[in-house]
């Protein structure tokens, strides 16, 4: 049913899905896009062999409305998409944040604007992941680096989902989408997944949007199960009946799915860090960009430059905190980035005026060469 | 004697959600009324069908239908009620998926969903209410708006002839189609219960009044009653109409059974199969 | 003139708009537009005739807002009765819940 343990040859693509369905993932449904195509193809032969469902939808607005469906269903749920098809998706992006609905997404980052370069790698999107859709909201995303991370974060994203309710996005990119590289899959009895938590009071009284105190959510019934659900797309109160213009039920909803992820960050946030213990210099790096990084630091180190690496996996929530560490102790951070410069400004607010932040920014469809980002930590060093 | 102040219809005391009513509807708006074919045909079909069945719904009046019922019900995006009903649907095989929607979810914004949902014969029931323009809105043109008709954005009249939405399902690929007016109240009421359980994609249009802005502007009947009496009126079923020359027609509703086909079989039966063969089965 | 047949026209304050789709419907002339406005500032429809009624229900069918009940006996005052304690009254309880504890304060706006 599942791959077997060990270690397989896999494109990112295909390690992303079986990292999905390991996670519980039984529903998909998407719209061919390149280069997110190969998640699509490989769901479409993998899902029935797993008891699942794949639909290929009728566009984008559909996918994510049918992913929202099925989550509701009682299915973990996934769609894959990229840039333009991400962009459709921001309307009901928001209505799964507003109805609290465990949804993954993945965004297979190409060049932007509009549609753009098809087939070329980009981090264009990392603040649309954040701030696409319309209002106040907190949101996980989560950017892998290499074949091995599509698997791991894929499971990963699907934990987090269940765990908050809320949307996660995977912000994979063209490179890290394509790339063949070997994967290492655990015995099943190794790897943890959080399943969806049912609530355990009869229907007439569950409050389906008053969590217990100190709790962030409450238990999700699926449709069919006695508990009378309203999925309400308009502001709701705690019975998820529309309120008009009941402002002060509106900020407790909107407070609530705006807190339950920035507060707690330190829980969802996921970094690693390399050659950092004396580090002067700092590459902060998430994505693919992060490969080309730690290369250039470990050929500075040669070079007698104390540099290090914070490569960022959860982009959002932006964990300060680790910025700000960093900042305290070196003299400066470099930031490569597939795009104009975006996750520099969060590191750059985090940083408070500690560390000069320094961005290197790369567009065009092409990935940093080490040698560029070398030449940023040497002129950092000076 | 029942104490008349805080009383509800026995149909509403027991379908429906009485804390949050009377409901958002305008006085005489036919939705209601749809809410009402739906409770009776269900008051037939038996508590077990009710406790099997979800509603969707959209955005615009139509949209709050639902919102009104003791059951699992979606209040979804402009349009996309059909792409959330489809993956429940799809998941779900054993409950009744009803998807209520207006002009808009319809025809305007979702009519892309509504013509694969109709081509996959997946087993949604769709009761589509039309009131020939938005009113939630402010009565502004609707894709079912007769030609020639004044609404806010059509000051002049409308240049655009309204979609036959009987038709355009046909071609698609429905597999039971029926439309009457809320004047109709029985007739849509036995229809919707065949549709319920037909299996395959069933639409119901229900063309409804609404007095506040078709009412006024298109018939210019801003009594609910002179609509409900137009309805009456103007309506042609379907066995009568074959027997008239296209002429006499002209600007009437046929109302009827439009269509039930038994030859293509459903969506998630064929999903089923699907499965079967992927696991080699 | 035939016997009252019905008991009782219940037509509810807190629901009727005052559309008067009862009135229209009625082959009976059932109903009339009563002089006094109710609490909700509504000349809602009384049943001055019901001597007249036969019970054939289609001011409920029309009623868009659910707040007219043709009541025929004793029997069917006590169905509704059953009805209201067992599928409304059980799903009214969790509001005061909710609102006690809402009216303290949820504390993630607190912290």
């Amino acid at each position: 049913m599942y791959v077997e343990p060990g270690i397989h040859l896999m494109q990112g693509d295909e390690a992303i899905v079986e990292g999905s369905l390991i996670a519980g993932c039984r529903f998909f449904a998407g719209y061919p896009i390149t280069p997110a195509t190969e998640i699509a193809e490989r769901m479409s032969r993998r899902m029935p062999q797993v008891g699942g469902v794949f639909m290929q939808m009728e566009d984008e607005l559909a996918s994510i409305l049918a992913i929202i469906g099925a989550s509701w269903a009682g299915k973990k749920a996934m769609t894959a998409t990229s840039g333009p098809g991400y962009s459709l998706m921001q309307e009901g992006l928001g209505y799964a944040i507003l109805t609290e609905t465990p949804i993954v997404i993945t965004d297979v980052q190409r060049g932007g604007p509009s549609t753009g370069l098809v087939t070329l790698p980009s981090q264009g999107d990392v603040m649309q992941a954040r701030w696409g859709s319309h209002g106040d909201y907190g949101i996980i995303a989560l950017a892998p680096s290499s074949a091995q991370d599509m698997f791991d974060l894929a499971i990963r994203a699907f934990n987090l989902s269940e765990e908050y309710r809320n949307p996660v996005v995977i912000l994979a990119d063209e490179v890290i989408a394509h790339v063949r590289e070997p994967v290492k899959v655990p015995p099943l009895e190794e790897i943890e997944i959080v399943e969806r938590r049912k609530p355990s009071v009869p229907p007439e009284e569950y409050i389906p949007y008053l969590p217990d105190p100190g709790e962030w959510v409450t238990p999700m019934p699926a449709f069919g199960e006695g508990y009378n659900m309203l999925v309400e797309s308009v502001m709701h109160d705690e019975f998820g009946h529309r309120i008009g213009t009941d402002h002060v039920a509106a900020e407790r909803t909107i407070k609530r799915v705006y807190y339950k992820i920035e507060k707690n960050v330190e829980k969802i946030a996921m970094y690693e860090t390399e050659l950092m213990e004396d580090a002067e210099i700092a590459v902060v790096s998430y994505g693919s960009t992060a490969r080309t990084s730690l290369r250039a630091v470990r050929e500075a180190r040669k070079l007698g430059i104390k540099a290090g690496i914070l490569r960022l996996i959860t982009l959002w929530p932006f964990y300060d905190k680790i910025i700000e560490d960093i900042a305290s102790q070196v003299r400066a951070i470099v930031v490569p980035e597939m795009n104009m410069g975006k996750i520099v400004r969060e590191v750059e607010r985090a940083a408070k005026g500690n560390a000069e932040v320094m961005s290197l920014p790369k567009v065009g469809g092409v990935l940093h060469h080490p040698d560029e980002v070398l030449s940023a930590i040497k002129k950092a060093a000076r | 004697m029942i104490p008349e102040s805080e009383f509800e219809n026995i149909l509403a005391k027991k379908y429906m959600r009485t804390e949050i009513m009377p409901h958002a509807f305008c006085p005489g708006c036919g939705l209601g009324i749809i809410e009402r074919i739906i409770l009776m045909a269900f008051e037939e079909l038996g508590w077990d069908e009710w406790e099997k069945t979800v509603f969707v719904s959209g955005i615009g009046c139509s949209g709050w239908v639902p919102l009104y019922f003791r059951r699992d019900a979606a209040h979804t995006l402009h349009g996309r009620a059909l792409a959330f009903a489809t993956a429940l649907k799809a998941s779900r095989p054993e409950l009744n998926v009803i998807v209520i929607m207006g002009d808009g979810d319809s025809m305007g914004i979702g009519g892309n969903h509504l013509i694969h949902a109709a081509r996959r014969n997946i087993g949604i029931t769709a009761i589509i209410a039309t009131n020939m323009l938005y009113s939630l809105t402010g009565g502004q043109m609707a894709p079912t708006t007769p030609e020639g008709a004044r609404t806010q954005t059509t000051p002049y009249g409308s240049i655009e002839p309204n979609f036959d939405l009987m038709e355009l399902l046909k071609a698609a690929g429905a597999t039971y189609l029926a439309r009457w007016t809320t004047y109709h109240f029985m007739q849509a009421k036995n229809s919707l219960k065949k549709a319920i359980k037909h299996k395959g994609f069933a639409a119901i249009e229900i063309l409804f009044q609404c007095p506040t802005y078709a009412g006024r502007y298109i018939l210019n009947k801003p009594d609910p009653r002179d609509m409900l009496q137009w309805f009456k009126e103007n309506s042609v079923p379907l066995t009568v109409a074959k027997k008239k020359d296209p002429e006499e027609l002209k600007g009437k509703i046929l109302v009827g059974e439009f269509l039930h086909r038994t030859d293509r079989v459903e969506y998630t039966e064929k999903l089923k199969e699907l499965e079967k063969r992927a696991k080699g089965g | 003139m035939a016997a009252t047949r019905v008991n009782q026209i219940a037509v509810s304050d807190k629901l009727c708009k005052g559309c008067y789709l009862c009135i229209w419907a009625c082959p009976w002339n059932v109903l009339e537009i009563s002089e006094e406005r109710n609490w909700r500032g509504v000349k809602k429809p009384v049943a001055t005739k019901i001597e007249n009624c036969r019970a054939c229900r289609l001011c409920e069918y029309y009623c868009p807002d659910f707040a007219i009940q043709v009541i025929v006996d004793e029997e069917e005052e006590k169905e509704i009765l059953e009805v209201e304690e067992r599928y409304e009254k059980p799903w009214l309880r969790r509001i005061e819940r909710r609102n006690e504890i809402v009216s303290r304060g949820v504390w993630w706006l607190e912290s």
